[in-house]
This record gives structure tokens, sequence and C-alpha cells, in this order.
């Protein structure tokens, strides 16, 4: 099949009238949109507060995790070959921040998502 | 693009940015003005998408609504067709990937039949219907320049600018598509230069 016989059959397409109803459905669907209650924004302003305590508690509990890390560490190089009962205490207590961060960020993430919000913040 | 899309390109270029402005300023029922306007080519070019009159009539509808939602968006950079077309086939090309128009393989089209002297109109009609119909069944990369560069009659740089796509690429794949359609239908070119030659005969002794 040539090109111009190509184009004569497909140039030559029949032009469709829409239904006369169409433009009144649009403009329906339109007016419906425009009279929906547009989605509440997120509070920003009374939210702040909240989120600089939170990221200052999560500060200060990494800069304190870390302080325990490290003072374990090096007890750990002073004593090889076991650890006291009082060492322990702060790799449990360290698991235990761990956990409990990880259900805060989950409820938040939950929270988000109920209320439809897919974006991190 | 048909004629009346062209009409209004050329000579409604302003309502429609006056129409827009009002929107925009919050009067919704100016929207109207731009679906009385567009409302044929849209109808037009999906209907060449999928070939379903309610199927067309859906889709464009659709796409006025994104229009709506989106006309905050339109940088002005385009005219307000260039947008409003871009954004249409975008619509359309997103829910025909979701619903396929037509799920026939290319290759198990069959050629239609050679027509036979009687009926020669509606046999005509009906064979290019079928060649309109295998242009569905090319792959979406190849059938979209089709529909699109005969859509804006012929005009590869607004098929190009519908599609956001360079004019090169465009042209690449109209060839590419030509060339599965002739495959496809390789007797059509000799029926049409015989139906040609008997039609100018016809006319002379007439």
């Amino acid at each position: 099949m040539k090109d111009e016989v190509l184009d004569r059959i497909l140039a030559t397409e029949e032009q469709l009238l829409p239904s006369s109803g169409f433009a009144a459905s649009v403009m329906d669907r339109i007016r419906e949109e425009a009279a929906a209650v547009p989605p509440i924004p997120f509070p920003w302003r009374r939210a702040i507060p909240g989120i600089v305590l939170a990221a200052g508690v999560f500060g200060w509990g990494a800069v304190e995790l870390t302080r325990e890390a490290v003072s374990v560490m090096r007890s750990a190089q002073s004593v090889p070959l076991h650890l006291s009962a009082s060492m322990l205490r702060p790799v449990e207590g360290i698991g235990w921040v761990a956990i409990a961060l990880g259900v805060s960020l989950a409820s938040w993430a939950l929270s988000r998502f109920m209320t439809g919000d897919s974006r991190l913040l | 693009m048909s004629t009346t899309a062209k009409n209004a390109t050329e000579g409604l270029a302003d309502p429609d940015l006056a129409s827009v402005e009002r929107v925009l300023a919050g009067d919704a029922a100016a929207f109207e003005g731009i679906v009385r306007r567009w409302q044929g080519p849209l109808v037009n070019m999906a209907w060449r998408y999928c070939r379903d009159r309610a199927r067309a009539e859906e889709l464009a509808q659709e796409a006025f609504l994104r229009a709506w939602r989106g006309l905050v968006h339109w940088r002005r950079e385009s005219s307000f067709s260039t947008w409003l077309f871009a954004l249409a086939a975008n619509v359309f090309r997103s829910d025909l990937k979701r619903v396929p128009a037509v799920n026939i393989p290319i290759e198990d089209i069959v050629e239609p039949a050679r027509p036979a002297s009687q009926d020669h109109d509606l046999q005509q009609k009906s064979r290019h219907e079928v060649v309109r119909r295998a242009v569905l069944a090319l792959p979406l990369r190849y059938r979209e320049p089709v529909l699109l560069f005969y859509f804006h009659e012929m005009d590869v740089a607004a098929a190009a600018h519908t599609m956001g796509l360079p004019v090169g690429t465009v042209k690449a794949r109209l060839s590419r598509a030509r060339e599965l359609l002739r495959r496809r239908f390789p007797h059509l070119a000799d029926e049409h230069a015989a139906m040609e030659i008997s039609a100018s005969t016809t006319g002379k002794e007439a």
C-alpha cells in the first residue's frame, strides 16, 4: 500500500458530533467539583511546636544513644571476655528506645495514611 | 486536526484566554465556553484512539475535567489548544493502557477481500474502516503518531507537540507504522489504482 493511499484513507475520517447533552454533562461535573469542599490543609502553625519538640527529643535520644554506645564499646575493650550486668543494662535500654522510635514512626505513618496524605511531610 | 479544531485554534485564541482568566478568578461557569469550543475536536480525537462513541465521550469528559483541575498549571508558553491536546492525549493514552481498545494483534487482521463491482461505495467504506481499525492494532508507540498525525491534518509538528516528542522521533515512528500497515495490506494500492481508473472512465463516459 502506498503512503498516498494510506493518507487518503486515514485523513478522510468522518467528523463525529458530540451528543447534544455532552457539554451540559461536562459542566455538571465541573459544578460538582467546584461546589465540593476543598480538603482541609494540614495545620502547620499548630503542628510546628510539636514537630520542634519531637525533633528535640529525637536529637537528644540520638545523642544519648551514641554516648551510651561509645561507653559500652570502651568498657568492652577493657573487659573483653564478659560483660557485667551493669554494663548490659544500657544495651538493653538501646533496644527499647529503638522499638519505641519504630512504633512512634509507624503510628505517625499510619495516621498520615488514614488521612489520605501520602506525602512524607 | 479537524477543521473545527483548526478554526477554533486560529480564530478563537483570545476567547480561550479570557475564559481561563475568568475560571481562575472563580467563575466556574466560564469553563462552558471552553467546553463548547473544544468538545468537537476532543471527542473526535478520543474517537480516533478507541473508535467507540460512548467511550470517546467519556474520555473527552475526563480530559475536560483534568483541564479544569489543571488550568492553573497552564504556563501559557504554548497555545491553549496545544496544552489541551497534550493533556487529552495523556488521559486517552493512560485509559487505553488500562483497557485497550482492540486486543487483536495486527498480524491477525485479515486484508479485506477485493471489491465487487456492485455496492462499490459500501464495500470501499467498510474496507477503509478495516484499515483504520488496523491502526489501533499497532503497538502504542507507532499507533499514537499515526492517530495524531491524521487528527492534526498531517501536521507532524502539531502531532509531536501533542505527544511531547521531537519531530524526528514522530517521523521515524510514522514511517515504521506505515511500513507495518503496508505489509498488512499489500493489495490495497493496486485496488485503489483500479478503482480510480474505473471511476475516471465512468466519469468520461457520462
